[in-house]
């Protein structure tokens, strides 16, 4: 397959968390194979091998594990917040020939003529759920935003040069990306030497209704 | 004004510890760019303020700001010049309580200069080590 990143994994027969620090110490991260009837597998893959693959956001990978060749997407990836590594994968084994569902992230070109008219660009979105053919998995949806005029907005129902065969499973209506004058951000200014004002007590407040009643 | 709860259960509560990182709000979801912390700490009503004023003039009209921690934790203090004991201290201020990991504040629609600028400024109103993330691949 043309479009499929090949890479190495080797089996791991010890799970846990400490047995997944240990491969994390050798550089390696733990990683999952299942899907399509078949047994869950436990890989290890190369650390310098995952990295690049996941900041690509390419999705179809082609796993070489004991010998044995299997064609797989990229499912979950597991980040450690704080040190912002990848502290496992899972991939879910595929066919070629059948149509997955997968979340892609949106990319948006250009510049919008919208935000050099004091608009402010906001995206609701950054992510969509597709259904595409597994081959033919896209890395991202690109969005061109040339003509974006200030208060204007692209729906999902806008996105009309999709590459072929992929679905967008969102409603038509949902908004990605639209440029809106500025929010004003001022907060409300306290009256001064007001008595500082204390939150309402929740039992209090139950009290004071029933005494209503 | 600062930020405060509108209702809350008790008046006081106690103190409690800042145990491990974020499993929560630790990832860049509504703006491009995030302000993460990367120690843990008490976050002050009145420093967010700070924090968001200084953003807001700096991003005037190019972004949008995201406060993603709020202070839900009242803080007692003591009059000045009281002697000790006769109890608890009455409600003072209240704070945020930040773990390493969380991401506090978040810039939508600037460039990536802005937000650094931006976060910058932010930053030194901060008692915490923080740090600018970008959202994650694929995210």
């Amino acid at each position: 397959m043309a479009n499929a990143t090949k890479i190495q994994a080797q089996e791991r027969t010890e799970k846990g968390t400490r047995a997944a620090v240990r491969l994390r110490c050798e550089g390696l991260v733990p990683a999952n194979l299942y899907g399509h009837g078949q047994a869950s597998q436990m890989i290890a893959v190369s650390e310098d091998v995952v990295n690049p693959l996941i900041r690509s956001g390419h999705k179809l990978v082609e796993i070489t594990c004991g010998g044995k060749v299997e064609t797989a997407l990229v499912r979950e990836v597991q980040w450690n917040s704080v040190d912002r590594v990848i502290t496992h994968v899972d991939f879910m084994r595929i066919d070629v020939n059948e149509r997955v569902d997968v979340i892609v992230p949106v990319v948006l070109k250009g510049t919008a003529p919208g935000v050099i008219g004091a608009g402010v660009l906001e995206q609701p979105v950054h992510t969509l759920h597709i259904e595409a053919s597994a081959a033919d998995v896209p890395d991202s949806i690109v969005i061109k935003i040339d003509q974006l005029q200030l208060g204007q907005s692209i729906h999902v129902r806008d996105l009309t040069d999709l590459p072929s065969g992929v679905t967008v499973k969102a409603p038509g209506d949902l908004v990605i990306v639209h440029i809106v004058v500025p929010r004003s951000q001022e907060a409300p200014v306290a009256e001064p030497n007001a008595a500082p004002v204390q939150p309402e007590l929740v039992a209090k407040k139950k009290k004071e209704d029933e005494a209503a009643k | 004004m600062a930020l405060m709860p509108k209702r809350v259960k008790h008046r006081k509560v106690q103190r409690g510890r800042i145990k491990g990182n974020a499993t929560r709000g630790n990832t860049v979801s509504f703006g491009e760019f995030g302000l993460q912390a990367i120690h843990g700490g008490y976050v002050n009503a009145t420093t967010i303020e700070a924090c968001r004023v200084a953003a807001n003039q700096y991003i005037r009209g190019e972004g949008r700001l995201f406060i993603r921690i709020f202070p839900s934790k009242p803080m007692t203090a003591r009059p000045l010049e009281t002697r000790m004991g006769t109890g608890k201290g009455e409600p003072d201020h209240w704070v945020a309580v930040v773990k390493p990991g969380t991401v506090m504040f978040e810039i939508a629609g600037a460039s990536k200069e802005s937000a650094r600028d931006c976060f910058n400024r932010v930053a030194h109103k901060l008692p915490l080590g923080v740090r600018m993330v970008e959202r994650r691949p694929g995210a």
